[in-house]
């Protein structure tokens, strides 16, 4: 009981929890409405949307499966942000690292850049990189779209690798340069091990980002074999306006891994918060 | 291009790494401090020249895009006519209104999210569920809160039945436009004040705990509290909060708007963020698309600067 209003009295606690309860009801139970309408026959969904399913069926992710390629989209998706998630990293890791631990000449007006960068808004930026990747022939296939969210999220990862590698004692990792650790050994025996937490941060909240991602990866993959899971989801969602709960099931499916990774990795999200103007 | 930086950091470490062990009177502190130098430049330049690349130049490229009229092969320069011709387009006015009208979600988003924070503050049992809980439709891409949104409010959606079931007509919530906009709004709030009232709430933890102690030697109740003492130490925070959710209704608004409405009826429901989008890949008209582009990227940066400045105030007192 360290919080500072622990003199409150029980009964306005208990206020307090029901309060906070029904806060979080209004955000569940829409997706538990989503959640079992995904299960359901239209028909059955179409008598009564608030009630429990009748019969359980997996039709609808049969559908989407069959005939809308989710499970390419899917795989396409996991692909994608993965391979773009590492180089990422890569180039975070290193640049955070110099930027936290060696006298880099400018390093202030290079965080500096890189926190102005971070402004800039997806709808500008596409623009120009479509006309410039559509000229190295890069539109429609999955390195131009890599090459996009990695430079794209790289500025936050930088920046916040910066902060977190500089919680790494200096006492340490001169005790390593003196027995003759040179860049690299330092890295990866001190930094890399010493920094973990900050980096699986980074490397969740640069996942949910690209995963959520709309608006490049449905410019740049045009084509419906490498669509990725989001824009895959947004146009079953606008071509069957009617169809409650294919979209439902659509919908389960795209938001599954995010919804994973959370309850998964709630600690170093909520790291993440506090440096947390990511978008 | 990584590759070669990427090379030279390998090349670069290794000789800085082999000598070490080897040299016996330690080298001036100036050559060690050249070569740190030399090293941390060579970590952070893969970074910088991949920004550079996919950001930066994209940038000054999208600043020529407006200055001409342009299919993406061929180029006419025509000065600042994309921008004088925008600005006197009706149907621009017309899409800043509906921004301005997706403004209300603002104070709402606070709102909520003062008072989730507040209560969370209050650190009942299971608090760190709850805040797990608030963060869950800010893990969820734009396009999936609006297709649910969709779904809800949609003809055969939960919100109709209730509706029959009460005994009314089931309501077209998105072919009229003040619905339309309603619905998004509730999306909005929905999707963004858990996230919010998380920032809310590392404000308030780091109110030093004293103050508190204090106002409740005066005998301060809870409610005084919180007007006297918890809002006014947190100001700073709201400002914050309220500018990135100005940001975010002129920035983000284009996942909501492509799965819910497509802009329409008409463009009652079109947002800036969308209308480049339109210009740019549905009308073929590039060098507009791009100076809008540019007017919004303008106005993002006016609105950081505001902030900026607004927080040095907060700082002076």
């Amino acid at each position: 009981m360290s919080s500072p209003n622990a003199t409150m009295k029980r009964s306005s606690r208990a206020l307090v929890f029901v309060m906070l309860v029904g806060v979080a009801f209004s955000i569940l139970w829409p997706l538990w409405l989503i959640g079992t309408a995904a299960l359901r026959t239209n028909t059955d969904y179409l008598r009564n949307p608030f009630g429990l399913p009748g019969e359980l069926t997996l039709e609808n992710f049969r559908r989407l499966l069959d005939t809308y390629g989710i499970g390419q989209a899917f795989l396409n998706s996991l692909m994608v942000v993965s391979i773009a998630m590492v180089i990422q990293l890569a180039i975070a890791t290193f640049a955070g690292y110099g930027l936290a631990k060696y006298p880099v000449p400018g390093s202030k007006f290079i965080i500096g850049g890189f926190v102005a960068v971070m402004l800039i808004p997806g709808q500008v930026l596409i623009i120009p990189i479509y006309l410039l990747l559509s000229r190295f022939g890069l539109v429609g296939d999955f390195p131009g779209l890599i090459i996009v969210y990695v430079a794209t999220g790289l500025p936050f990862c930088v920046f916040f690798l910066a902060l977190s590698f500089r919680g790494v004692p200096n006492e340490v990792m001169e005790a390593a340069k003196i027995d003759g650790a040179g860049f690299f050994r330092t890295f990866f025996s001190i930094v890399l091990p010493m920094g973990v937490s900050g980096v699986a941060t980074v490397a969740v909240l640069q996942f949910l980002g690209m995963w959520n991602e709309l608006i490049f990866a449905f410019i740049l993959l045009p084509d419906d074999s490498k669509t990725l899971l989001t824009p895959a989801l947004a146009e079953i969602g606008g071509k069957f306006v009617r169809d409650q709960t294919l979209v439902s099931a659509g919908l389960l499916v795209t938001a599954a891994v995010p919804i994973i990774l959370l309850i998964v990795a709630s600690k170093y999200i909520m790291q993440g918060l506090s440096a947390g103007f990511s978008r | 291009m990584t590759n070669v930086a990427a090379e030279a950091l390998v090349g670069d470490a290794a000789a800085a790494a082999s000598p070490t062990g080897r040299r016996s009177p330690k080298p001036p502190i100036a050559t060690w401090r050249k070569r740190e130098r030399r090293i941390g430049l060579l970590a952070v330049l893969p970074a910088v020249l991949v920004v550079a690349a996919v950001m930066l130049y994209p940038i000054g490229f999208a600043l020529w895009l407006s200055l001409n009229k342009t299919n993406g092969i061929k180029y006419e320069f025509r000065g600042l006519r994309n921008y004088t011709d925008l600005l006197t387009d009706p149907l621009l006015w017309q899409v800043v209104s509906n921004n301005i009208k997706f403004l209300i979600s603002v104070p709402l988003v606070i709102t909520a999210a003062l008072c989730t924070s507040v209560l969370l503050f209050e650190k009942i049992r299971g608090w760190r569920y709850f805040r797990v809980i608030f963060f869950l439709p800010s893990v969820l891409s734009t396009a999936v809160v609006g297709l649910l949104f969709r779904s809800l409010f949609g003809y055969n959606g939960v919100v109709n039945s209730a509706v029959v079931a009460a005994g009314g007509q089931p309501i077209e919530f998105f072919t009229e436009a003040n619905l339309a906009i309603t619905v998004i709004v509730m999306a909005l709030v929905w999707s963004g004040f858990g996230y919010q009232s998380l920032l809310l709430l590392s404000g308030l933890t780091a109110i030093d705990p004293a103050v508190f102690e204090a106002a409740m030697l005066d005998g301060a109740g809870w409610w005084k509290r919180i007007w006297y003492i918890t809002l006014p130490n947190i100001r700073r925070t709201i400002g914050f909060v309220f500018i990135i959710n100005v940001l975010y209704t002129f920035t983000s608004l284009f996942g909501f708007v492509f799965v819910m409405t497509a802009g329409g009826p008409g463009y009652d429901t079109t947002t800036v963020d969308y209308l480049i989008y339109l210009k740019a890949f549905g009308g073929a008209s590039i060098g507009s698309g791009a100076a809008l582009a540019v007017m919004l990227f303008i106005l993002v940066g006016a609105l950081t600067f505001a902030q900026n400045k607004v927080f040095r105030i907060g700082d002076d007192d």
